[in-house]
C-alpha cells in the first residue's frame, strides 16, 4: 500500500516553507491554503478476498464520482466530469461478466438503478480507433454522496482505526476516482478536495502508519511560464520516514488537461421553464470569454443523460436547426436511443452525447458583451405513474471544454497527475488537449451543479375512476352502437319519419 | 353563380387541387430552407433515411422507427439522387392525392349516379381539403394509402375481382388495418342473379361461396403473402418485426386520442411500492374485442349489402375510434370515405345535425389538444382528469357520429335480404 498526497497551494505569495514542519516520521502543515489530492495504491492481495474476487472478474474498472458542489479547479487537477457516479469498464475476454451491479449496490448504494450490468451499461463509441486506452462499457447514475462507500470501506476493507478515519476524507471530497486493471493488479483510489473543509486551510499532521509502505507528500505551486505544451510546478516533496526536511523541487510535464488561460471563463446551465415534456437545456457563457485559446480549439459539451432524458439524434441533421441552437454538430451519441419507450422499459442507464458548440464570430464579440447561449433540445420519457402529480428528477450539468490539437499526445501519460477514463477523451484523437471551462452557479441558488426537473406523471391518487370509467364507457358505447344497428329504428336518435316507420312495423 | 360554374368543371376543380398542392409544396420548400422549424413531416425523414439505407444496399430497418413495408422506401428511392429529388416523395404523395380524388369523383359519377357538379362538390371534400393537401405535401404516406384504398373500392364496385383482391392484399401489406374491408367486400359480393329460395344451410353455404368471393379471397391472399414472402426473403426477420409485430404488440404510452390511453399508461407502469392500486382484470387487454367485432364483423354483416362505400366509412370510423392508439393522421383514414356517404346522409338532409356533429367533433379534438398542450409544453400533470375526460368525450362524440351513420345507412331502404329476415 502506497500513499501520495499532493497539495496545490492556491496563492503562492501567501505560502512560505515555514508552514511545513517535518518531525521524525511525520509532516505538519500549518494553515496551508491549498487543493489536495490523496492517492492510495493498494495491491490486490491486500484487499479482502470477496472484493478481490469481484475485481478480478474485470479487465479494467474505472469509477469516477464527482460532487455536485461547484469548485474552482487548480492545475493540474483541471479535468472535470458531470456530477454523479460514472463507471467505465472492460470485461475480461472469453469470460462471463461478473456481477458488477451487485458490487455497486454493495459499495455505493442499493438505490442505484442497475439490475444486470450487461443490460444497464452501454457500449462506448470509439471514434478514434488508435486510442486504445478506452474502456468498452459505460454506466452512470446520479449519486449525491459517497457515504455508502465510506461505510463499505470502513466495514469491509479497513483493518485499522487509522484506515477508518482516513476513509472519512471521501465525504468532503470534490471528486473521487477508483481504478483497477488486471495488468497492474492494483487498485488506485484518488480523492481530490478543492478547498479544505470548514476553515479553508489545511492544519494537519500526516504520519506513517504501519499499513503503508511509503507516503510521499508534495506541496506544490503552479508556475505559469514553461513550454506552451507543458505545465510546471515548484515546491517541496517529502518522503515520510526518509526525508528530514521538505526537499525543494521543480518540474514540468506535458498534460492532457491544460489550464485555460483566462480563469474568468465560465458557463451556466439552465432549463427554459416550464420544462414540460421537452426540456431545452441552455448553456450560457459570457460571450467575451469565448475566444478559442488556440486556432485549433473547438468548443464541446459532453452530456451524460440519465435514461429519462434523451436527445433525438435525427433533429440534429439540419444545418439551420443546429445554427438556431448555436450548435455545430452532434459529434457522437451512445446509449439508450429509443425515441418512444417509456423509462420503465429502458434497461440502459441512459445515453451520452458529444456536441460541438458554435462560438460567436470575432466581430460579434466586440459589439455585444452580452451572453452567448447554446441550446440543446431534450425530451423526457414517461415516468411510472405515482401517488403524486410530478416526479422530480436530477439533470446533472454537462461538462464544457475546448478540445485542441496537441503536438505531443503520447507523452501525456508521463504526467504523474494524468487523469483518464472520463468518457469523452475516447471520442477524440490521442493528440488532443482539453481545456475545461468552469461551471458556476448563478447567484442565490443553493443547489449544486444539477438541475431538478419536475416531470408530470399520472397521479394514482386521482385514478380510482379511470379503469371503471374507461371500460364502462367502451361497453356502453359498444352496446349503443349495436342498438343503432340491431335495435328498433326508432331508438334514441330518432327523427319523426323513422318513428312513423316503426309504428307501421 | 360563380361557385356552381366552378364545380361544374372537372378541369377547374382538378387544376385547383393541383395548384393547392403545388403552392403547399413550394411554401414547404421555402419554410424548410429558411426556418429551423421544418414544414416537412418527421416521418418523411424516416422514409427518406430508409430509402438511403436501401440505396446503400442496407435494410430500410437500419433506420430507427422505420415501421413500414420496404416497398415504401423503394418507392422513394429517387429521393436519394440529389438535392431537388429529395422532394420526389412529397410530389408522389400529392399526385396520389389527386389520383385518389379523381377516382372518388369517378366512383360518385358511375356508381352513385351523382351529377357532375354534385360529384365534384363531394370529391372536393378530399381534393380541395387543405388538411389532406398539407398532410401529403408534408410527406406523410397516408395520402398514398388513399390511392390504394380508393382503388380498392373502385375495383370492388366495378366487380373487377382479381384487381379487388390485389388492392386488398396490397393495402393490408402496406398498412394492416384495411383487412377490415375484406369482410365488407366479401359479404357485399352477392350473386346478382339472385333467385333466393334455397334454404338448407348447406346450399346457403355453397351459394355464399360464389366465384367472386373465392376469387377475391384467393387473389388478396396471394398478393398479401406474395409480398410478405418477397420482403421476408429480402429483409428477413426485421421486416416482420417492424412492419407487423411492432404494431400488434405496441403500447403507445405517449398521450393520444385513444380512450384507452390513460388506462394503458396506468396499468403498464410499474407500481411504486406503497401505492395500493388494484387493477381488477386488466380489461384493456381485451380492447381489440369490441374494435374487431364492430369494424370487421357486425358492421359489415349488417350494412355492407346496402352500401359498400358507406359501410367502409363506418368500419374505418369504428376501427379508429376503438383503437388503442389514435393520432390525428388516422382521421384521414375515414375522411377518404366521406364523399360517398355524405350525399344521401342525414347530415345533408338536416344541415343542422351535420353542422352540430362537425362542431362537436372539432371541439372534442380542441379540448384534448388543449390538455395535451398543457402537459407537453407547460408540464402540468393533466393525465387525470383533463386528458382522460377529453379522450373519453372525444370517444363519445365519435361514437355518436358513428351511431348516426350506422342508423342512417341501415334505414336507407331495405335490402331484399334484410327485408326478408325482418318479416
Amino acid at each position: 500500500m502506497k500513499e501520495r498526497i499532493t497539495y496545490i497551494v492556491q496563492d503562492p505569495d501567501a505560502f512560505s516553507p515555514e508552514q511545513l514542519v517535518v518531525k521524525g516520521d511525520s509532516i505538519t502543515l500549518k494553515k496551508v491554503q491549498a487543493a489536495k489530492e490523496q492517492r492510495i495504491t493498494v495491491g490486490l492481495d491486500e484487499l479482502p478476498t470477496e472484493l478481490r474476487k469481484s475485481l478480478e472478474q474485470w479487465h479494467e474498472l474505472h469509477i469516477r464520482w464527482s460532487s455536485s458542489i461547484p469548485y474552482s479547479a487548480s492545475p493540474p487537477f483541471t479535468s472535470r466530469v458531470t456530477p454523479g457516479l460514472h463507471v467505465f469498464f472492460t470485461p475480461l475476454r472469453d469470460q462471463p461478466e461478473g456481477d458488477l451491479c451487485n458490487l455497486l449496490h454493495l459499495a455505493l448504494g442499493s438505490e442505484l438503478q442497475c439490475d444486470s450490468m450487461s443490460e444497464a451499461s452501454t457500449k462506448m463509441p470509439i471514434l478514434s480507433e488508435r486510442f486504445s486506452m478506452s474502456a468498452s462499457s459505460q454506466y452512470y447514475s446520479y449519486l449525491d454522496s459517497l457515504s455508502n462507500l465510506v461505510n463499505f470501506i470502513q466495514k469491509r476493507v479497513c483493518k485499522s482505526k487509522a484506515c477508518k478515519e482516513s476513509a472519512e476524507v471521501l465525504l468532503s471530497a470534490t471528486y473521487v476516482d477508483i481504478d483497477y486493471d488486471a495488468i497492474s493488479h492494483a487498485v488506485v483510489l484518488s480523492a481530490f478536495t478543492a478547498t479544505a473543509p470548514a476553515t479553508g486551510y489545511w492544519d494537519e499532521t500526516i504520519s506513517v502508519t504501519s499499513e503503508l509502505q511509503s507516503t510521499e507528500v508534495g506541496v506544490l505551486t503552479y508556475e505559469k511560464n514553461p513550454d506552451p505544451e507543458d505545465i510546471g510546478f515548484g515546491g517541496f516533496l517529502t518522503v515520510l520516514g526518509q526525508d528530514q526536511a521538505p526537499k525543494p523541487t521543480r518540474f514540468q510535464t506535458p498534460t492532457r488537461h491544460y489550464p485555460i488561460p483566462s480563469d474568468s471563463a465560465n458557463y451556466k446551465i439552465s432549463f427554459a421553464r416550464p420544462t414540460g415534456l421537452h426540456p431545452t437545456l441552455s448553456i450560457t457563457f459570457p460571450s467575451s470569454h469565448l475566444t478559442p485559446p488556440d486556432s485549433t480549439c473547438k468548443l464541446h459539451t459532453y452530456l451524460t443523460l440519465p435514461s429519462y432524458l434523451f436527445v433525438d439524434k435525427y433533429q440534429f441533421n439540419d444545418a439551420l436547426y443546429l445554427a438556431s441552437n448555436n450548435l455545430k454538430s452532434l459529434r457522437s451519441i451512445a446509449g439508450a436511443a429509443d425515441l418512444e419507450a417509456p423509462d420503465w422499459v429502458t434497461p440502459e442507464w441512459g445515453s451520452a452525447a458529444l456536441f460541438e458548440l458554435a462560438v460567436p464570430k470575432s466581430g460579434d464579440i466586440e459589439e455585444s458583451s452580452v451572453e452567448w447561449n447554446a441550446t440543446i433540445p431534450l425530451h423526457l420519457r414517461y415516468l411510472p405513474a405515482a401517488d403524486h402529480s410530478h416526479t422530480t428528477v436530477p439533470a446533472p450539468w454537462p461538462v464544457v471544454f475546448w478540445a485542441c490539437r496537441a503536438e505531443e499526445g503520447t507523452k501525456m501519460a508521463v504526467n504523474p497527475f494524468d487523469r483518464l477514463h472520463l468518457g469523452y477523451e475516447a471520442l477524440f484523437g490521442p493528440r488532443t488537449r482539453f481545456m475545461h471551462i468552469s461551471p458556476i452557479r448563478s447567484g442565490g441558488e443553493t443547489d449544486g451543479l444539477v438541475e431538478w426537473i419536475d416531470v408530470p406523471v399520472l397521479d394514482l391518487k386521482k385514478s380510482q375512476w379511470v379503469e371503471i370509467g374507461t371500460i364502462g364507457t367502451v361497453i356502453v358505447a359498444f352496446i349503443g352502437l349495436c342498438w343503432a344497428m340491431f335495435g328498433n329504428a326508432g331508438g334514441r336518435k330518432t327523427n319523426g319519419g323513422n318513428a312513423k316507420e316503426k309504428k307501421k312495423q | 353563380m360563380a361557385l356552381s360554374s366552378f364545380f361544374s368543371s372537372t378541369r377547374a376543380v382538378l387544376s385547383s387541387a393541383i395548384l393547392l398542392r403545388v403552392a403547399f409544396l413550394l411554401y414547404g420548400l421555402a419554410q424548410d430552407a429558411f426556418s429551423p422549424v421544418k414544414y416537412t413531416d418527421i416521418d418523411y425523414f424516416v422514409f427518406t433515411d430508409a430509402a438511403r439505407s436501401i440505396a446503400r444496399g442496407q435494410s430500410p430497418y437500419a433506420r430507427d422507427t422505420y415501421r413500414y413495408t420496404p416497398l415504401l422506401a423503394w418507392l422513394l428511392y429517387p429521393t436519394t439522387w440529389s438535392g431537388t429529388w429529395f422532394s420526389f416523395g412529397k410530389v408522389l404523395f400529392a399526385v396520389g392525392d389527386i389520383v385518389a380524388g379523381w377516382m372518388m369523383y369517378r366512383i360518385l359519377r358511375t356508381h352513385q349516379g351523382l351529377s357532375q357538379e354534385r360529384a365534384l362538390k363531394y370529391a372536393s371534400i378530399w381534393l380541395l381539403n387543405p388538411m389532406v393537401a398539407t398532410i401529403s405535401t408534408r410527406g406523410s404516406s397516408e395520402g398514398l394509402l388513399g390511392v390504394f384504398v380508393t382503388a380498392l373500392l373502385w375495383a370492388a364496385l366495378s366487380r373487377r375481382i382479381v384487381l379487388t383482391g390485389f388492392f386488398l392484399g396490397f393495402a393490408v401489406h402496406f398498412k394492416i388495418y384495411p383487412f377490415i374491408y375484406a369482410a365488407s367486400i366479401v359479404w357485399w359480393l352477392d350473386d346478382k342473379s339472385n333467385s333466393s329460395s334455397s334454404s338448407s344451410p348447406i346450399s346457403r353455404t355453397i351459394k355464399f361461396l360464389n366465384a367472386q368471393r373465392i376469387g377475391v379471397a384467393l387473389s388478396s391472399l396471394l398478393t398479401f403473402m406474395g409480398l410478405n414472402v418477397v420482403m421476408y426473403i429480402a429483409y428477413g426477420w426485421p421486416f416482420l418485426e417492424h412492419s407487423y409485430f411492432y404494431h400488434l404488440v405496441r403500447i403507445d404510452h405517449r398521450h393520444n386520442f385513444s380512450p384507452y390511453n390513460t388506462l394503458l399508461y396506468m396499468n403498464s407502469s410499474p407500481k411504486a411500492s406503497g401505492v395500493d392500486h388494484v387493477s381488477f382484470l386488466e380489461l384493456e387487454r381485451l380492447a381489440f374485442i369490441p374494435q374487431i367485432l364492430l369494424s370487421a364483423v357486425i358492421i359489415p354483416l349488417v350494412i355492407a349489402k346496402k352500401d359498400l362505400s358507406s359501410t367502409m366509412l363506418a368500419q374505418t370510423w369504428a376501427f379508429v375510434t376503438f383503437n388503442k392508439v389514435c393520432t390525428s393522421q388516422y382521421f384521414l383514414w375515414y375522411i377518404m370515405f366521406l364523399p360517398y356517404y355524405l350525399p344521401d346522409s342525414v347530415m345533408m338532409r338536416s344541415p343542422r345535425t351535420g353542422a352540430s356533429l362537425l362542431v362537436l367533433w372539432i371541439l372534442g379534438q380542441a379540448a384534448w389538444l388543449q390538455q395535451g398542450f398543457q402537459l407537453e409544453f407547460n408540464g402540468e400533470s393533466t393525465f387525470i382528469p383533463g386528458l382522460w375526460i377529453s379522450s373519453i368525450l372525444f370517444f363519445g362524440i365519435n361514437c355518436t357520429i358513428l351511431g348516426f351513420v350506422l342508423r342512417d345507412i341501415r334505414t336507407r331502404g331495405q335490402s331484399p335480404l334484410f327485408g326478408k329476415r325482418k318479416r
